[in-house]
Parts: structure tokens; sequence; C-alpha cells
């Protein structure tokens, strides 16, 4: 894969690149300011971008403006935000298009190297990578407890794989983190989406999409 | 009826209010009145005007401070308009070594004798001591003036209506008309006469106002120091000490790599718990110090991040184009997390509302709920900390908060830059 890292520390950069190229990816471009990522983003068009959300030259979030404006170009354009803290108005600004494509995963997860190269790969395929803790924070807001009633009515079980399906993973690696077989999780799946009145679909990230807006806009 | 009843009393308390100002207002008059007839009755010797006249000063000297105070109150009770007095305060009395005492001007051999010293020291050196003699010589021609026509329309009317020409009585007639006419309004000069000739100077307002700040800066380096403590205990005990861990966990599993390393592989995972887990803690001693949306998109985002992480279900509105200076944007934002906080863990409160305005004189915020009230700003407590944060912009917060509820907190932080 074509990959653009946008990331204005160098330590970080420098390591990223490194555990993207042992994977056997391309790293295409190093953009380190938010004008520079919104520029390599347009004319690179990677298969998927890790991008940072605070970066010069305001130190604001620079990265995370860039990514959306790049979005809003190129819709779907697959962006991974990596981040020192997680935030639900982020999350809910990054999903709203619902068009998927999209991660949001705090900058610890690449000490799980396997996992956050999966992630990528799920973002660049179309599908999503959430943190749990914008998951439960987006399962526990304020706002989604109007949907209480609802979200109430699902078993402990199906909540969980709930929140782990909303990170982004497959029926076949939520399975594998509760330690049920494949077909126990889809036959959860089936059950909370006709519990929460979405309509269930074959393919995985188009379900996934569901979720998140279902979050979202609780 | 009604109206005419009302009419009634309001001339009534009018007449009785321009009497007491009339009183007060020619109390030093009367004195010097005194004088002169004294002087006119002792006659003759070329003088006999120096004790009067002397006499006539040191009454002046005496009655020009409680005839200033008796028009403050006055002027507070019948218009709620407090006029701030600005005398100077007296400065401590100490013993010193040798047994003598000091009352900043001078030693003096006994405490009572430094105190009476003292008192007639400060009143002396007092600028409010001046501004009183001005306005007790000002008072009798202005307002005592004027509040004297509404008794003098009495007098005349006595005394016209005691004769019997028809003259007389038609200056009595006009001097009922006077002193009804008159009533209700006579005493009102002295409202706008006090406020201005008996306020505190601008060089007494100038020194409260550095006392003010000598105070706020107190608590705030207090403050501040307690915040760095903190700060510092929180890394000593929780990422450096984790740091150190993980240092040692990788020393040793670089040790074991070549005789065992399976134990080695489980060493270097947890490494990578425990440097994940003082990650984790940097964020939240992080967010406590600063929250970075506030860094990234300023105050209202930053709200709105509270009000989606908040339990409570939270509307937030806003109308706020510019970004604030971020000392200010702080404060405010610490205000809301801490009025949310207590509406949850105080008010057990299910729905609070937010809003964030811009006025000409600056940044209003205002946070409701609909919790069972009863909040009090205690010393030491949240809301004391939050007005002492707000208090170093000249910022203010005002918290309605009845028994049973609800609760309404207004933020008011006047902004230059707005």
């Amino acid at each position: 894969m074509r990959i653009v890292v946008a990331e204005d520390l160098y330590l970080l950069r420098d390591g990223l690149v490194r555990l993207i190229e042992a994977y056997g990816h391309q790293v295409v471009a190093t953009p380190t300011t938010g004008p520079e990522t919104l520029d390599a983003l347009l004319t690179w068009r990677p298969d998927v971008s890790v991008v940072d959300v605070r970066m010069p030259p305001t130190q604001s979030d620079e990265g995370l403006r860039a990514a959306l404006a790049a979005r809003r170009e190129l819709p779907g354009l697959p962006i991974l935000i990596l981040s020192q803290h997680v935030q639900q108005l982020y999350a809910r600004e990054l999903l709203a298009d619902g068009v998927g494509g999209v991660g949001y995963l705090l900058k610890e997860s690449v000490f799980d190297a396997d996992q956050f190269i999966d992630a990528l790969e799920r973002v660049a395929g179309g599908g999503t990578a959430m943190d749990p803790a914008v998951i439960s924070k987006l399962l526990s807001s304020g706002s989604a407890s109007r949907r209480l009633d609802r979200l109430d009515r699902l078993t402990e079980r199906e909540h969980s794989v709930l929140g782990l399906m909303a990170e982004g993973l497959s029926n076949q690696a939520i399975a594998q983190r509760l330690f049920l077989s494949e077909s126990a999780i889809s036959k959860y799946t089936t059950s909370l989406f006709g519990k929460l009145g979405l309509g269930d679909d074959d393919n995985s990230n188009r379900r996934v999409l569901a979720v998140l807006a279902y979050l979202n806009n609780a | 009826m009604r109206q005419l009843r009302s009419w009634v009393v309001g001339a009534c308390v009018g007449f009785g209010r321009a009497c007491v100002v009339l009183l007060v207002s020619m109390l030093v008059p009367a004195v010097w009145a005194a004088a002169v007839g004294l002087w006119l009755w002792w006659g003759g010797n070329p003088w006999s005007w120096i004790a009067p006249f002397v006499w006539a000063i040191i009454g002046t000297l005496a009655l020009a401070r409680p005839v200033c105070r008796m028009f403050r109150s006055l002027v507070a009770k019948w218009t709620g308009h407090t006029i701030p007095a600005g005398y100077r305060e007296p400065g401590p009395i100490v013993r010193m070594a040798n047994g003598y005492w000091w009352n900043g001007y001078s030693y003096e051999r006994t405490s009572r004798d430094a105190h009476r010293d003292q008192r007639l020291r400060t009143w002396w050196h007092d600028p409010a001591t001046w501004r009183d003699l001005r306005f007790v010589a000002l008072a009798p021609v202005t307002v005592g003036v004027v509040a004297a026509i509404p008794p003098a329309g009495v007098v005349a009317a006595v005394l016209g209506f005691s004769q019997p020409t028809l003259a007389a009585r038609l200056v009595g007639v006009l001097g009922v008309v006077v002193a009804i006419r008159s009533a209700p309004h006579a005493w009102r000069p002295v409202a706008p006469v006090a406020a201005r000739f008996l306020g505190a100077s601008a060089a007494v307002a100038l020194a409260d106002r550095v006392d003010e700040l000598t105070t706020q800066r107190a608590d705030l380096t207090v403050a501040q120091a307690a915040e760095i403590r903190r700060i510092e205990r929180d890394l000593h005990d929780g990422a450096q000490a984790r740091l150190v861990a993980l240092g040692l966990s990788l020393a040793t599993a670089e040790k074991l790599m070549d005789t065992n390393p399976e134990q080695a592989k489980a060493l270097l995972r947890d490494a990578r718990v425990g440097a994940a887990t003082s990650l984790t803690e940097l964020r939240e001693l992080v967010r406590g110090i600063n929250p970075p949306v506030l860094t990234e998109r300023g105050l209202v985002d930053a709200v709105r991040v509270l009000a989606l992480d908040s339990p409570l279900e939270t509307e937030v509105s806003a109308d706020l184009q510019v970004r604030l200076d971020p000392p200010i944007e702080s404060a405010v934002y610490f205000g809301v997390s801490e009025l949310l906080a207590n509406a949850v863990k105080h008010a057990r409160a299910t729905h609070a509302r937010i809003s964030i305005t811009q006025d000409d004189t600056g940044l209003v915020v205002v946070v409701e709920d609909n919790g069972r009230g009863g909040a009090e700003v205690r010393p030491g407590g949240g809301l004391a900390g939050l007005r002492r944060r707000l208090a170093v912009f000249d910022g203010t917060c005002e918290v309605t908060s009845p028994a049973g509820g609800p609760t309404r907190a207004r933020m008011v932080v006047p902004c230059a830059s707005l």
C-alpha cells in the first residue's frame, strides 16, 4: 500500500515509518504541517494515511482539519487519525459524512504492531477503526441516554459485541476477542440489529457504519 | 382613590425627609449662628469675637464627619445607593522593646496616648477630612436650601392665615401650594450631591484597588504553588516511577533474552502494558492542567466536549466568534466543568443547559441545571475557588440556587478583546 504519514514529532514519525515499512508497505510522503498534509493527501491520493491531530503552524487541530478537508474533496479517502487523546467530538466529526474509511486511535495503539497494521488495512479497505475509549463514550454519553431505552434492551453480551463492532472489528475478530465461535457472534449481531431496528447487511463495513451512524446520531 | 392615597403618602414621606435633610445640613450653620449670637451678646469689647470664633471652628471640625456619615446613611437608606466613605484606617500600634508605643507617627509612653495621638493625626492627614469640610460648607446652600422649601411653605401658610388681611391670606394659600407641590421632591437633590461630593477620592479608590489586587495575587500564588506541588507529586509517583519500572523490565529482558526467551517475552509484554498505563496517567494529568481540546479548538468546542462527556443531558448554545485569551478560556472552562460536576454530584440533576454569549461588556456564560438546588459559596469550596480564578480577570460568578432547585450560575468576564 502507498501510505502518507503526517506527524510533526521526528521520533514518532521515524518510528511509524519504520514500523509500516517493516510490514512491507510503502511510505510515499511525510508532511509535518497542516497545509503540507492537505497538499500531500490531495496530490498522492494514498491508499491510506496516518495523520496526527496537533501539528504546526498553529499547534491546534491542523491535522484533523486537513484530514476533514481532504475527505470533503475526495470522499472516502481512507485516513487514520492518531492522537495523544481521543474525543467524542472529533470522532463525531470524522464519522459525520457516513462514508467510512476512517480511523481514530490513540497513539499507544502502535504498541501492538499487528493490531495497528490490521486497523490500518481495515481503514484502507473502507472500514473503520475506532478507539475503544471513543466507543465506550459514544455508548454511554449523555445524549445517547435518550436512546438508552433501546440500548438497555441489549443483553450484556450483545452490548460488548456492539462495542467491538463499532470499533470496526469483523465478526471473526470479535469472536477471537470474546473467545466465542464466529457463528455465535453472527447470532448476537442479528439479534442486536433487530433490537436496534437497523437493517442487517452482509457487507461488514456497511454494517459497522450503520452502527456508528446510530451511535453518532444518538 | 388609591392613586390619591399613594400621592399623599409620598408627599408626607417627602416632607419628613426634607425636614431631616434641612436639620442635618443646618447643624454646622447653627453652630456659627450661635457663635455670632454670642459675639453680639457680649458686644463692645474689640476682642470678644475670638472665643466664639474658636468655638465655631472646633464645632465645625468635630461635626463634619458625623454630619457626612449621616448624609451617607440617609442616602443609603432612601435610595439604596451606597457611597463609599473612603476614610483612612489607622495602622497597627506596636509596643517597642524599650516599652514605648509606636503608632506609625510617633512614640508614646502609654498605649492610650498612642491611640489618641494616632486618631488625631490620621484624622488630620486624611484627605477625606477636607472633603467632608467642603461638603458641610456646601450642603446648606445646595440641598439645605432646596429641602427648606416645603417647611418654608408651611411656615408661610401658618403666618399668612394668622393675619386678617387679604394679602397675607393670599401668601398663606401660596405657601400651602408650594409646600404640597414641592414636598415629594425637595429631598431628592441630596442623592446626586452626596454622590458627587461625598464619594471616595480617586486616590482612595486606587488604594482600595491595590489592596484587592494584593489579596488576589497572594491567593493566586498560593493556589498556583499548590497546583504545581500536585503536578510534581503526580509525575513523581506516577509516570516517573512507571518509567523506572519499564527500564528495569527492559534491562532484565535483555539479560534473559538468550538464557530464558520465554520469560524475556513475558517481561517485554509487561513493559508494553506499563508504557500504556503511564501514557494514560499522563493524559489524565494533562487534561487536568490544560485540556487538549481547549488548545486545539477553543472554549466553545471544549465546553461541547464537556457536555458530551457529562452523564447529564446537556444542551450547549454558543454565540462566540472570537478566540479569547487562553488564560480566560481556561478559567471559564474549569468553571463550567466545576458547575457541571456539582450538578451531577450535589444537585443530582438530569438536565443542564449551558449558554455562552458575548455582549459589549464581555463574556457571559450561564450554566443551569434542574437539580435540587441549595448550592452555596463556602470558603475553601469549589465555588469559592471558581470565583477566585475568575476574579483574576475581574470576572464574577453569581449563583442562585434556592433549596429545591433549580440552580443557575452566571459567570461574567469583562474582555477588552471582544
